[in-house]
């Protein structure tokens, strides 16, 4: 199926601004993450923690709605959704 | 009632909103909270926009590294108070407004007094724990608050409005870590002016909020994008009314 990876902030800057991903088989949205995160060494370190935990400040959102990552990475995802990934900013 | 003055000065405003509409800014009480990159664009806009009375507050000095952003500030205030050189910037640019510029810093002891008479807050600070602060404060006093932030080419700006819309902690629940951000002018003038847009749009009952709706601006790639936000039921901040009255119900109970 096809999932489609958006990025803002600084995770744009290392992912790029839009990825098409095509999975086979089920697809979660850590299943997309890890998928990012093996193919991307930066994003892993900005994303995850060294013990492999995502960061608990970055926002997740499918199909434009935000998930708590706590609880709902593993939803499932159907073909044509949309991921959102981002940090928020904090300066001013 | 505008003076004659006024109805010049606001000339192009008034053709937009009519004289009624600047009297609802000029009848209007907000709060800065910082007079840095963010602050700056903030507070310069509203003072040209006639917002009646404008609190700012900053505890800092300028130093030369602020000025590629904080417009508010020159090169001859290097060392000298951000507030100082904002009420004379603001105070420059509309004589007719108040200014009331405040040294301090923003905290839980100073908030409650700080924000005194203020009908809106302008979130212009440059981290997490100060914003949850503000939004907390917002929710108390049922008061809106404009959230802007940025880091480089990045921003991102969204209003909230207690008892209505998401609140700063049902979209993010958890603080990203304090960091010196890399900062560009510009971007504080993006977002800061989206600020101010809906600030002036909620006190005329104008248009469409940028409630429940994050906007994020990519200044890199030009583009500006909006995710949607929801409240969250069990968010800490604004959905705690069940929590407070079982802790009452707690407390009858021991107390009996």
């Amino acid at each position: 199926m096809k999932i489609k990876v958006m990025a803002f902030a600084s995770f744009r800057e290392i992912l790029g601004k839009e990825l098409n991903l095509d999975i086979v088989g089920e697809a979660t949205a850590a299943g997309v993450l890890a998928i990012l995160a093996s193919r991307n060494k930066r994003f892993k370190e900005a994303a995850f923690e060294e013990s492999g935990w995502l960061r608990d400040y970055v926002q997740i959102m499918i199909n434009r709605k935000r998930i708590d990552p706590r609880q709902d990475l593993s939803t499932k995802l159907n073909d044509g959704d949309e991921l959102v990934i981002f940090p928020p900013v904090a300066g001013g | 009632m505008l003076n004659q003055a006024e109805r010049e000065r606001y000339a192009r405003q008034i053709r937009l909103f009519g004289e009624d509409g600047q009297e609802k800014l000029k009848k209007s009480s907000v709060f800065v909270a910082g007079a840095g990159g963010l602050g700056s664009v903030v507070s310069i806009y509203m003072a040209a926009a006639g917002f009646g009375r404008i609190r700012i507050v900053d505890c800092d000095s300028v130093e030369l590294s602020n000025l590629n952003r904080q417009v508010l500030h020159g090169s001859d205030d290097v060392g000298r108070r951000k507030a100082r050189s904002a009420e004379e910037m603001l105070q420059g640019i509309n004589p007719e407004i108040d200014v009331d510029a405040i040294v301090g810093t923003i905290d839980e002891d100073s908030l409650d007094r700080l924000l005194q008479g203020c009908d809106l807050i302008m979130d212009a600070m440059d981290n997490f724990p100060t914003r949850y602060l503000l939004n907390r404060a917002a929710l108390q006093r049922k008061i809106p608050l404009f959230h802007g932030a940025i880091c480089g080419f990045q921003g991102q700006a969204t209003t909230i409005i207690p008892g209505k819309s998401a609140c700063l902690r049902c979209i993010f629940p958890r603080a990203p870590p304090a960091a010196t951000f890399p900062a560009l002018g510009s971007t504080c003038g993006v977002i800061g002016s989206v600020q101010v847009t809906e600030a002036v749009k909620y006190v005329l009952g104008s248009g469409e909020l940028l409630t429940d709706r994050l906007m994020l601006w990519d200044g890199l790639n030009s583009c500006m994008d909006e995710v949607a936000c929801v409240r969250d039921s069990s968010c800490r901040d604004c959905c705690n009314k069940y929590n407070v009255e079982t802790n009452n119900m707690w407390n009858n109970v021991e107390t009996e």
